[in-house]
Order: C-alpha cells, then sequence, then structure tokens
C-alpha cells in the first residue's frame, strides 16, 4: 500500500451529523416521525464505529488471537440481540436458533474463505478476520429480521390456508413452505440485489476502501467478488437454517396451527 | 354396534387473558359407517371447535377418540386427518386453475408414499419429479373430470381459474377436493353457507352420494332439515342432545340405539 489515504477532521464528522439533522428536521416537518430515530441511529452509529476504531487497534497491537475470539463473540451476541430487536412480531426462544444460524454461517466463511483462499499470517490476523465477520453478520443480521418477520406475518395471513393445508393431511413443514420460501426470497433481496448492481451502481465498501487506500483495482475487485458471493451464499444458508429451526413455534407437537400473537 | 368414529371426554378451552374459558366439557359423540349427522346449535356454541377437535386441528381441545376401534395415538395427525377430513367453511383453492386446485392434496407427503418406503424431506427436495407433477400422475385431469361429472359439476371447466368461480361452484371444487382423498369420515363445518338454496341442496346431495358408498358425515348446518341425516346433534351450553329424524317424523330420544335405521 502506498498509504495515501485522506483522513478527515472532527470538522468532517460534524458536516455528517448536520446532514443528518437536516434530513431529520425535514422528516419532523413532513410529520414522518422517523426524525428522531434517524438521529438517535446517526449518533450511536458514530459512537459503536469510533469504539470499534480503539478495539481493532489495540487488538491489532495485541497480537493475541484471544482478544480476537473475544471480539467475534461479543460481534455475534450484539447480532442476536438486533436481529431479534429489528425482527416485528416474532414469538420469544428464537435467541438460540439465530445464534446458531450465525455462528455456523460465521465458521463456515471462517474457515472456506479466510482460512483456505486468503490464508492470512496469523492465522487470526484481526486486520482481516474482524471485518470480514462484521460483513458477513451485518448482512445477514437484517436477512435474518427481514426473513423471521415476514415469516411470522406471512404465516398470520396464510392462517385459513394453512388450516386447509393440515385439513387435508399436510404436515406442519408442509403447511409453512409456501411462508417459508416466500419469507426466504424478501430476506435475500437486498443481497442478490447488491450482487447485480456490483460495479455498475455501486462501488462496494472494501473495494472503494482498497482503491482510496491506493491498492490495485484489480485485485479490489477480486477481494470484492469473493466477499459478495460468499456473503450470498452464506445469507441464504443462514436464512434457511433460521427457517428450519423456527417454522415450528407456528404448531403444536400434533402439528396444529398455533397463532403467534403479533 | 360397531361405529366408525367414537370420541369420548371432548374438552375445549380456550385461553383468555386471565381465566380460560370451556366451550365444551366432557362430551361423547359416534357415528356409524354411510351415517350422515347434522351437528347444529346457536352461533358461538362451538360447534367448529367440535369439528376441529375430531380432526386433531383444534390445539385447545383435547378427548380420546378412536377410528375403527384403533385410537387416535396410534396415527400420525397426518394419518388421522386424511381419514378423519375436516372441511371449512371457507372454500380456500390454491393455484392457477381448478385442475391444479384439486390437485393440492396429492402434492402432500401422505399421499405420496411409494410403496412402504417413506421418502425423507432430504430425498424428496431433490427429487427429479416436483410435487405438482407427480400428484398430477396420481390423480390424471380424466379422472378429476369424470368425478366431477358424477356428482353434477359438468359446469365446472377444469381450466379455470379458481377465483373466476361462482360462491357456489368454488364450495363444490373444495367439496370435491376432499371428496377424492377417500377420507372415512367427512367433517363438513357449514359448507352450504352462503349458497343459494339451489347450490346448497346440490352440495347436500353430492354428500349424499358418497354417504351411500360407506362415508360417514357430520355437517354443521344452519338451514331447516333436508331429511337426509339420520340424526340431529344439537350443541348448547357445552352440552349434545340428540335428536333422531324417522323419515319427516321427528322423535326425541336420549336413546343412542332405536334409531339407527331411520336414514331417509
Amino acid at each position: 500500500m502506498s498509504g495515501n489515504y485522506y483522513s478527515i477532521d472532527i470538522w468532517g464528522l460534524l458536516v455528517a451529523l448536520a446532514m443528518v439533522a437536516v434530513a431529520a428536521g425535514i422528516s419532523s416537518l413532513m410529520r414522518m416521525g422517523i426524525g428522531r430515530t434517524l438521529l438517535w441511529s446517526a449518533c450511536r452509529a458514530l459512537l459503536q464505529l469510533c469504539a470499534m476504531g480503539f478495539i481493532m487497534a489495540f487488538v491489532i497491537r495485541s497480537g493475541n488471537p484471544w482478544f480476537v475470539l473475544l471480539l467475534i463473540a461479543f460481534m455475534l451476541i450484539a447480532a442476536v440481540q438486533i436481529t431479534l430487536s429489528r425482527a416485528k412480531g416474532v414469538p420469544k426462544g428464537l435467541a438460540g436458533p439465530v445464534l446458531l444460524s450465525l455462528v455456523l454461517t460465521m465458521l463456515i466463511m471462517m474457515s472456506l474463505v479466510t482460512e483456505l483462499v486468503i490464508r492470512p499470517h496469523p492465522w487470526y490476523a484481526p486486520q482481516l478476520v474482524v471485518p470480514l465477520t462484521g460483513m458477513l453478520l451485518g448482512n445477514t443480521v437484517s436477512a435474518l429480521a427481514v426473513g423471521l418477520s415476514r415469516f411470522f406475518e406471512s404465516m398470520r395471513e396464510r392462517r385459513d390456508e394453512v388450516d386447509t393445508l393440515l385439513a387435508l393431511g399436510a404436515t406442519a413443514w408442509e403447511a409453512a413452505r409456501p411462508s417459508v420460501v416466500s419469507s426466504i426470497r424478501l430476506g435475500l433481496m437486498p443481497t442478490t440485489a447488491s450482487l447485480a448492481s456490483a460495479g455498475i451502481v455501486t462501488v462496494p465498501g472494501m473495494m472503494a476502501g482498497q482503491i482510496i487506500a491506493g491498492g490495485d483495482p484489480i485485485n479490489a475487485a477480486k477481494y470484492q467478488f469473493m466477499m459478495l458471493a460468499a456473503i450470498a451464499a452464506l445469507t441464504l444458508l443462514a436464512d434457511s437454517v433460521i427457517m428450519v429451526l423456527a417454522y415450528r413455534k407456528c404448531f403444536t407437537v400434533l402439528d396444529q396451527y398455533q397463532p403467534v400473537p403479533a | 354396534m360397531q361405529y366408525v368414529f367414537a370420541a369420548s371426554g371432548m374438552t375445549c378451552e380456550v385461553p383468555g387473558t386471565d381465566s380460560s374459558r370451556t366451550i365444551f366439557k366432557g362430551l361423547c359423540f359416534a357415528i356409524e359407517r354411510g351415517e350422515i349427522v347434522d351437528l347444529v346449535g346457536p352461533s358461538g356454541s362451538g360447534k367448529s371447535s367440535l369439528l376441529t377437535a375430531f380432526a386433531q386441528l383444534n390445539p385447545h381441545a383435547h378427548g380420546s377418540m378412536e377410528l375403527e376401534g384403533r385410537p387416535a395415538s396410534e396415527f400420525t395427525p397426518q394419518q388421522w386427518r386424511s381419514q378423519v377430513a375436516y372441511l371449512p367453511q371457507k372454500a380456500l383453492l390454491t393455484g392457477s386453475t381448478v385442475d391444479e386446485a384439486i390437485r393440492l392434496p396429492w402434492t402432500l407427503r401422505i399421499r405420496n408414499t411409494t410403496g412402504t418406503s417413506r421418502p425423507s424431506r432430504l430425498s424428496r427436495l431433490f427429487s427429479r419429479q416436483s410435487p405438482a407433477a407427480q400428484a398430477k400422475a396420481l390423480l390424471p385431469s380424466e379422472r378429476i373430470r369424470a368425478t366431477l361429472d358424477s356428482i353434477g359439476c359438468e359446469d365446472i371447466d377444469l381450466d379455470r381459474a379458481p377465483h373466476d368461480l361462482s360462491g357456489g361452484q368454488a364450495a363444490r371444487v373444495s367439496l370435491a377436493r376432499t371428496l377424492l382423498t377417500e377420507p372415512k369420515v367427512l367433517l363438513a363445518d357449514e359448507v352450504d353457507a352462503g349458497l343459494d338454496d339451489e347450490n346448497a341442496e346440490k352440495v347436500a346431495a353430492i354428500m349424499a352420494q358418497y354417504a351411500d358408498r360407506g362415508m360417514s358425515i357430520v355437517r354443521i348446518r344452519h338451514r331447516p332439515p333436508d331429511g337426509r341425516a339420520s340424526r340431529i346433534v344439537a350443541l348448547d351450553g357445552g352440552a349434545l342432545t340428540e335428536t333422531y329424524t324417522n323419515s319427516q317424523k321427528i322423535s326425541q330420544s336420549n336413546n343412542r340405539e332405536d334409531g339407527q335405521e331411520a336414514r331417509a
């Protein structure tokens, strides 16, 4: 790397915050009611990003694999919490399944993409492992939140259809399947859209970062493609796993439809 | 006397915000082969709850049930429901054609097992044949057509879209779909509601035709008795009272044995 990245000072942050504040002001004028959330989320994001910067600097300097694992474990737990708080109308007791599907996809990501394809030295290289995990989790969290919300909403809407199917001898899985399919499709839509638009409409974050930092654009593109492909595949996997683990919440042990309150 | 279907101790409690509400408790019911029984009672008395309980579809109900002398616990829920079939009031037809809607039950695993080996979910997932194609092989259009014609549904085209059907046609398609699965017991939940007299009569005639071939049928009805039922059972205040119909003359009785041959 030639190291010619562009630093921004405190005024840059203030400009960004001012932009959010103006947007929030417009939304409150139009009574859209999202101004507060927008402002609050922006402040939260600033704090979280700064904190992550400090923590990563510390972890990279320490060179201790346990710190890397601890950081990833913390990210996982936060991801579960964010998934469940963002999913609407979802029954209790899904923390375990969500954690399981996140851990599973993350382990595949770590072993396949990081250790088999990139092979960093040392193997736990925090400057690589942590951002990759973050990208994967960020994507799966939104896919899972959308997928779960849509699944339980769809099961409520399809109540009569589910009952008809069960009455005709369908298993719980067969009765739930249309909802599973539609929710996975919806949860994966941003991911497939980002694959399709990559390079035309968007220059994804990782590639942009490497190019801004003076890296070779071709190399950056290769990296970015691998990440997008891996994330798309693993997001589908995470969504499928959570559906298989969660659909039973709508049924009793006797395969009777049990409405989940909204 | 051998009943096809017998239930006892049927209880339904719907959980409320602070206390649960008992819809009915300890009900007994039995039906013979080929018998038609009407279930009547004021709305909200729990008639639908009782029928869904019979089909093991009601999560708030429990009780002990037998089909041809075998307890319900010997069946999987799917096996039970394919024999004790609940027909909902709302005719819900899926797919883009009547053909497809009628074939829905054959896309399900319960009717798709080839031989004795139960295909696992995984092997089904990767089987080359789609469930729709399998269903088509199991139930060809010609057979659907012939069945519909035989029960007086010549007016229903198989390639029409289900949502283009009239209410009466949809009700008959929904009925035919369940009848074609040949359950031993049919639990018909007010399928003639919202139909005019002519269509209601058609639906009743189709069911009577299947009862003659040995299907036992419980009908929830709000219309005046049509003389097809051998017994009328009233559910009110959580209790069942039976009325035997003897041709046109209706006689009240608490004894189950003496109205057996009274089918009109």
